[in-house]
């Protein structure tokens, strides 16, 4: 278990399973909290109530049961995985001090030559202190972002099947988990056609030249209000090019609401690295009848100063900065989706430091200007990316 | 509306059968027959044999594609190396011939 103590003892949180964030409305009291005993004993009696955490329990063990039949004479054969990330954020939002502990656990499991069962969970809370003083607490959100079977049809389609995440621009499917993201504050733009569905996807890559790679996801989801798998029902895709010399990508994606009234959200996406500058340029543009807006991103490594070269190329400058023009939704509506109801600018200034692979410490700081006011967001933290086998590796 | 999704759906399965009759489809994951079938691959192997080149232009493609989203990982061993690959594909939509020199260039 690791313990992790902030700010004067302020407060204190444990990092360790699913099973710790799912404990519902955990108030944090330095002074209780100190005894893990305490806390442990909450978990075994909320455990019958807990049927997320459980279910994720019986996945991880059905798999360790399948491990032996995955084991092949050879030492290649692909073998399941746990993987994913923790992490643990102080985020610092107009004054108000929040503590942002994360887990999303990743379940890879391959079978045979073509097929991929993958499924990622979402443990993350929010604790803040109450107006007017006292301990920290607050809700869990426990979210099932994805659960699906992949089949590699051939070089060209693979056939996604179950709730997978809405392949709309490249901030959901691709830089969502808290390891890869320059910035841990999600863009303004991001609620704008993302979210999980629950349908068939059809997607893949393929080189149409020598030096130009295509790539597409095709989609059509249903709707669903099962806990956990809710789901719109939608249809939609994006559809890419990738320029393996100069690498550069863009793409466009479209998303067609088919039910209520029936909106359309488009976005366009754009990234390069440049091969000569240890330079990461990102940005997308989004609109639908939400708002629309846009983010700018460059990363930096330090890796080319001249001085402490050991610790500069480990280190990451990162800016951002985005706009968000909002549309007439009400007060409601901005709550439920996450998205500002007045026009946003904010620009966003952040420092990673890799300590080792999967591993960072991140800061930023980042100021948001709007007819509501004026407000700065800091954030402070560190994310881990965990990769397990789940069976035998084999001799080398 | 459905219509459309359902010719859009034809269309492309069409398109990648034709494909895969006209070029049978390799093994996903690790497979021990050699480099992968496109052109550079292929005349690296005549020219200098299986060595240097094949891993020269595995190091290629990985440094090309393993960056992009994340910074690019460190090796595993060749089994998990194999399932992240697998999984890498799908979600980034890796082309087939990158992703087989990259997972041979990442278990040498
Ligand atoms: C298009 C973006 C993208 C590219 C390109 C990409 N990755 Fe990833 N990678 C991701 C994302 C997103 C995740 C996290 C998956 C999740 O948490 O759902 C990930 C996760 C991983 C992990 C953690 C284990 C796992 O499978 O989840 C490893 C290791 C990894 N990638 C290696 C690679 C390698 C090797 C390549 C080059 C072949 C590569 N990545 C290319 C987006 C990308």
């Amino acid at each position: 278990m690791n313990y992790i103590e902030l700010g004067g003892g302020i407060t204190s949180v444990t990092l360790c399973c699913p099973a710790r964030y799912a404990t519902i409305n955990p108030t944090i009291a330095p002074e209780k909290l100190g005894t893990a005993l305490d806390f442990l004993r909450k978990i075994f009696r909320n455990w019958r109530s807990l049927a997320f955490t459980r279910s994720w329990a019986a996945l991880i063990l059905a798999l360790l049961a399948t491990v032996s039949a995955a084991q092949g004479p050879e030492n290649e054969r692909p073998i399941p995985i746990l993987t994913g990330s923790a992490g643990f954020f102080t985020n610092v939002n107009g004054g108000q001090a929040q503590l942002v502990p994360e887990m999303n656990p990743v379940i890879l499991l391959p079978l045979g030559d073509r097929w991929l069962i993958e499924s990622r969970g979402e443990f993350k809370g929010e604790f803040e202190r109450p107006e007017g003083g006292g301990p920290y607490g607050g809700k869990v959100e426990k979210e099932l972002d994805y659960l699906q079977v992949d089949f590699i049809a051939n070089p060209l389609v693979t056939v996604t099947a179950g709730r997978f995440l809405a392949p709309f621009g490249i901030y959901n499917e691709r830089l969502y988990p808290i390891w890869i993201r320059s910035l841990q504050q999600v863009p303004l733009i991001f609620p704008i056609g993302t979210g999980s569905s629950d349908g068939v996807m059809l997607r893949g890559g393929f080189p149409v030249r020598p030096k130009v790679n295509l790539n597409y996801a095709a989609y059509f989801s249903t709707l669903s209000t099962v806990n956990k798998f809710e789901s719109d029902r939608t249809a939609g895709g994006r559809f890419g090019f990738f320029l393996p010399g100069p690498r550069i990508e863009a793409g466009v994606s479209w998303q067609k609401l088919l039910q209520e009234d029936r909106t359309n959200a488009f976005g366009f996406h754009l990234a390069w690295q440049p091969a000569l500058l240890p330079l990461n340029l990102r940005s997308e543009y989004a609109r639908s009848n939400l708002g629309s807006g846009y983010w700018i991103e460059c990363a930096y490594r330090l890796s080319q100063l001249p001085f402490w070269s050991k610790a500069m190329r480990r280190t990451e400058v990162v800016a951002r900065a985005q706009q968000l023009f909002a549309e007439h939704i009400s007060e409601n509506e901005a709550e439920v989706y996450g998205l500002p109801d007045v026009n946003t600018r904010q620009g966003d200034f952040g420092l990673n430091y890799f300590l080792r692979d999967g591993l960072k410490a991140t800061a930023s700081y980042g100021r948001r200007f709007s007819s509501d006011g004026n407000s700065n967001i800091w954030t402070v933290g560190i994310a881990y990316r965990f990769v397990f086998p789940l069976g035998r590796l084999g001799a080398k | 509306m459905k219509m459309k999704l359902v010719i859009l759906a034809l269309v492309l399965v069409l398109l990648s059968a034709i494909h895969g009759i006209a070029e049978p489809h390799k093994k996903d994951g690790p497979s021990k027959d050699g480099p992968s079938k496109d052109g550079a691959s292929v005349a690296a192997v005549h020219n200098s044999g299986y060595g240097d080149a094949i891993r020269i232009e595995g190091e290629q493609r990985f440094r090309a594609n393993c960056g992009r989203c994340h910074t690019a990982p460190q090796k595993f061993p060749p089994r998990m190396m194999a399932t992240v690959v697998r999984h890498m594909r799908v979600r980034a939509t890796i082309t087939d011939q990158d992703m087989q020199s990259i997972l041979r260039y990442l278990t040498q």
